[in-house]
């Protein structure tokens, strides 16, 4: 959320200069992404505070923090701009309430696009807006103000001035207002005349229905949407927009009725006459209230916060307690859907006390019971053996390289895939760790290492035959020491391991390999003769494919058999 | 011209067929393509030519160019599989004592970092558990408290597997994206107390670039027990902040959001670079260096545990990220990188 600061001012009476609120509201609130002389951006990213993303909320929040007072008030429903007007309604229908369960179109008629005066141009440009016209602007200006998104449609362009809301059919299309034609799913809920579809509900307008220069009269929309339905179309179509964002977060009917208001007052302002409305409210909304304990907001956050106090930070935020014996009843403002237990408020009493200034206590009570670590300790100890025997360790990624695929001419059906990788570098998953080391090597081997000993404990990705995926804890370890057979002194590294020499002994040769080993060098490693790994000569062929050009030799093996 | 390119081609089919080791090969390939080989040195002559005859030579340089190039690396093959066939024939003698070089061994600058982040919580009695990497989506996110469409989402860019070669029962698997993983099944198996901690893998949906990775290590203390509070994360913050930067170093929180705690905490430590005055790495003072908070009362209740009994502390940072820090490494992709030339700068 880009926060215009000269709007900010208009909307709070600041008791504290801008530098302080600015160091304030990171401690308080939220971290702020960017700042600029015009704006600040509120660090929004997977953000629950759905109220941050109108002005109005930005105001409530940083007049609490500040101990300011907001400059405007809730308006009264008995002065919205259709009270006592008994205007005819708008042909609208909404084909399934639960996705659409507040929604208001209004016509308004006596319009002349032009473009907007530079105020609400500043005012867009600040909050990172661009200025379109006046008739267009006017739902932006409001959305920024109250949260709440809204569409204008040119009523010339809408059959029958009838409108539906109906998810999508079939094979549909629709050219949204960025000029793509998007071909449409079931799951979308489209704003669409008893011909063809207008809008993508509550993420773009359509192309053919848009406010154009001779636009006169408008069909406009205030609604509020099933914040879900809406989140899958924008990621369907890839079209995150302000709307969208909006309407993921939750919105109010409360809000959706005050924006409607402004938005009718606002085209009242530019000459437009209201000529009908109809407002659909399938929406049951609630004052929420929820008891908060004294003891319990100080066993939670550790230190005594007098009762005055929280009563007096809560108030500031525009909760209203009634208070009970050691508790308060609270009741939630209409605008922070975010609040719903008890342990919310405790965090609204912290950040208002300051989190920065809670103390350290050290922790109390009994230790818990020993629990078997066996796992980590050996893999720590083989490490630090391993070091010692003046082997380096590495870390590489968990996935196969394209490299090594084609080069080890793996079957990539037995590799475990994800489904939406980066690129084809983070498709499969590694079943073995040494073809990574042979990389490692490779990669090594140019920049000039003619000796390398390295080593990898980490996790394997297995596929059953059952298709379920099995994690394994493997050590591997690569040598590439300029003899023409490594795997010798590679063993010798081996057996001078303490963890690993009293249970991991040279096993039979494995013979003819599937042309990735040795012929004659690649043996079983076996621990009370099973096997748990290998031992060997990586081929020529594989090494001369990853251009080494010298003999390497690799061991594997599974650590869970040495516990 | 055209018999000059003839003659070329015949004596060095004839020579690279005669060849028989690879040096005698890579000797054939310079005398042809070095800086003065010979047909490097042809199109210079091309000059002297008529129109007419440059469009029938140049064509036929060029098939002759790529003809050569191919019998060097198609007899370069054949000389390393009449290598390969001699493989059979050699001894294995694995077992036979030889020496082991005397090299300078170093452990990985993320173990090092762990291991000792491991030591530290030891000492309050936190103890090692595991979690798979490959997770479902409900032990990753929905039992957290993240329920699918939710925007808090948009935290995670997340790798999901292909259901192709997964069993029918295995529901909506993914690459897990934090150490939280841990988080349910710990509350399951374990009695309270807990204080256990979570340290490995963890894969988001990043393009890679100097700040960002998208395989990295994360680290995750789980700490539930009753009167457990945001003092008790303080402390924690403080105690690990303060072993690993230095015990002059400020810790702070501030709200944050996660879904599975409330409250919850960014901690910030005062820049280790500027010392809090505002420098290029830190903006105005301060590094955002672990998130946390207490457990949400519904993610305790997915786990079995009593919230009015009982509280508990999530705390974690990224590995990747404290390491930068602490090492001065310019780029995160050095970590998993291999690259012996780094990892030589630890010893």
């Amino acid at each position: 959320m880009k926060v215009s600061i000269n709007w900010l001012n208009e909307l709070v009476d600041l008791k504290l200069p801008w530098d302080e609120v600015l160091a304030l509201i990171p401690l308080r609130t939220i971290g702020i992404k960017e700042e600029s002389h015009d704006f600040i951006e509120l660090d929004m990213k997977g953000y629950n505070r759905a109220d941050l993303l109108s002005m109005r909320g930005v105001a409530y929040e940083i007049a609490a923090i500040t101990d300011s007072e907001v400059t405007f008030t809730e308006p009264d429903p008995g002065s919205f701009a259709w009270a006592d007007k008994n205007l005819p309604e708008v042909s609208v229908s909404v084909e399934d309430p639960n996705l659409a369960p507040f929604y208001c179109i209004a016509k308004i008629s006596g319009l002349k696009v032009e473009s907007s005066p530079t105020e609400w141009v500043k005012k867009l440009e600040d909050s990172g807006i661009r200025s379109i016209n006046n008739v267009a602007d006017i739902t932006n200006l409001v959305m920024l103000e109250y949260g709440q998104p809204s569409h204008a449609f040119d009523n010339a362009d809408i059959a029958d001035e009838t409108l539906i809301v109906r998810t999508a059919r079939e094979g549909e299309t629709l050219t949204t207002l960025d000029g793509k034609t998007r071909k449409l799913t079931r799951a979308d809920l489209l704003i669409t005349d008893p011909i063809k579809a207008v809008g993508l509900a509550g993420v773009m307008g359509g192309k053919d229905s848009e406010v154009k220069e001779n636009t006169s009269s408008i069909l406009l929309e205030v609604a509020v949407f099933d914040p879900i339905s809406i989140r899958k179309t924008a990621q369907t179509h890839n079209l995150p927009s302000e709307a969208s964002k909006r309407f993921q977060h939750g919105l109010t009917k409360v809000r959706a009725l005050q924006a409607l208001d402004a938005l009718l007052k606002m085209y009242e302002g530019i000459g437009g006459t209201i000529e009908a409305i109809s407002i659909t409210d399938n929406l049951k909304e609630e004052t929420k209230k929820i008891t908060l304990n004294k003891d319990r907001v100080n066993s939670l956050i550790g230190i005594d916060i007098k009762a005055d106090d929280i009563s007096s930070y809560l108030e500031k935020l525009n909760f209203r307690l009634t208070k009970t014996s050691d508790s308060w009843e609270v009741e939630v403002p209409y605008f922070r859907l975010d609040t719903e237990i008890e342990e919310d408020l405790i965090e609204e009493v912290a950040r208002m006390y300051g989190y920065e200034r809670i103390p350290a206590k050290p922790l109390e009570g009994d230790l818990p019971e020993k629990i078997n670590q066996e796992i980590f300790e050996l893999i720590y100890k083989i490490k630090t053996g391993l070091v010692k025997a003046g082997l380096t360790e590495v870390q590489t990624y968990s996935f196969y390289s394209t490299k090594t695929i084609n080069d080890l001419q793996l079957t990539v059906s037995d590799l475990v895939k994800v489904a939406n990788p980066i690129s084809s570098e983070t498709e499969y998953l590694k079943t073995h760790l040494w073809p990574n080391l042979v990389e490692t090597i490779a990669k090594n081997k140019k920049q000039g290492f003619e000796d390398i000993a390295v080593f990898e404990i980490g996790k394997t990705y297995q596929l059953t035959k059952s298709g379920e995926i099995q994690e394994e804890y493997k050590l591997s370890v690569a040598l590439m020491n300029g003899t023409d057979n490594p795997t010798q002194e590679l063993y010798q590294i081996l057996t001078g391991i303490s963890e690993l020499k009293e249970n991991v002994k040279l096993g039979e040769p494995i013979g003819e390999s599937d042309g990735r080993f040795h012929p004659v060098r690649y043996h079983y490693l076996t621990d009370r003769e099973n096997p748990i790994g290998k031992i060997g000569e990586v081929h020529p062929r594989v090494t001369d494919k990853f251009g080494i050009g010298k003999r390497v030799a690799i061991l594997e093996v599974l650590l869970a058999p040495l516990l | 011209m055209e018999e000059q390119i003839s003659q070329v081609r015949k004596d060095y089919l004839n020579k690279i067929s005669g060849a028989n080791s690879l040096k005698e090969l890579d000797d054939i390939f310079l005398d042809l393509f070095g800086k003065s080989g010979e047909i490097t040195l042809l199109p210079k002559e091309f000059s002297k030519l008529s129109p007419e005859e440059k469009q029938k030579i140049g064509p036929l340089f060029n098939q002759v160019k790529t003809e050569l190039e191919s019998a060097v690396e198609k007899k370069r093959g054949e000389v390393r599989e009449a290598g390969y066939a001699k493989l059979s024939g050699e001894q294995s003698s694995i077992g036979e004592a030889v020496d082991i070089k005397p090299r300078k061994g170093r452990l990985h600058p993320i173990t090092k970092l762990e291991q000792e982040t491991i030591e530290l919580f030891g000492k309050l009695g936190f103890q090692q558990v595991d979690a798979p990497h490959i997770d479902s989506d409900k032990l990753n996110f929905e039992l957290l408290n993240i329920p699918e469409g939710h925007p808090a989402r948009d935290l995670w860019d997340t790798f999901y597997l292909d259901p192709v070669n997964l069993g029918p029962q295995s529901g909506k698997m993914l690459l897990r994206t934090h150490t939280s993983n841990a988080q349910i099944r710990a509350m399951k198996e374990l009695k309270t107390p807990i204080r256990v901690m979570n340290i490995g893998r963890c894969f988001r949906y990043e393009n890679l670039d100097a700040r960002h990775e998208h395989t990295f290590d994360q680290f995750e203390l789980i700490y539930i027990d009753k009167h457990v509070n945001m003092t008790n994360l303080q402390f924690l913050s403080e105690y690990f902040l303060k072993s690993i930067f230095g015990l002059d170093i400020k810790v702070r929180m501030i709200p944050k959001y996660y879904p599975f705690v409330e409250p919850g905490a960014a901690v910030e430590g005062e820049c280790i670079f500027c010392k809090g005055k505002g420098c290029k790495v830190c903006g105005k003072g301060w590094l955002e260096l672990t998130g946390a908070g207490m457990i949400h009362p519904t993610v305790l209740k997915n786990g079995g545990i009593d919230p009015n009994v009982y509280s508990g502390i999530a705390w974690g940072f990224g590995i990747y990220r404290i390491a930068l820090l602490k090492y001065g490494v310019p780029d995160v992709r050095l970590f998993n990188s291999g690259n012996l030339n780094f990892l030589e700068n630890f010893s």
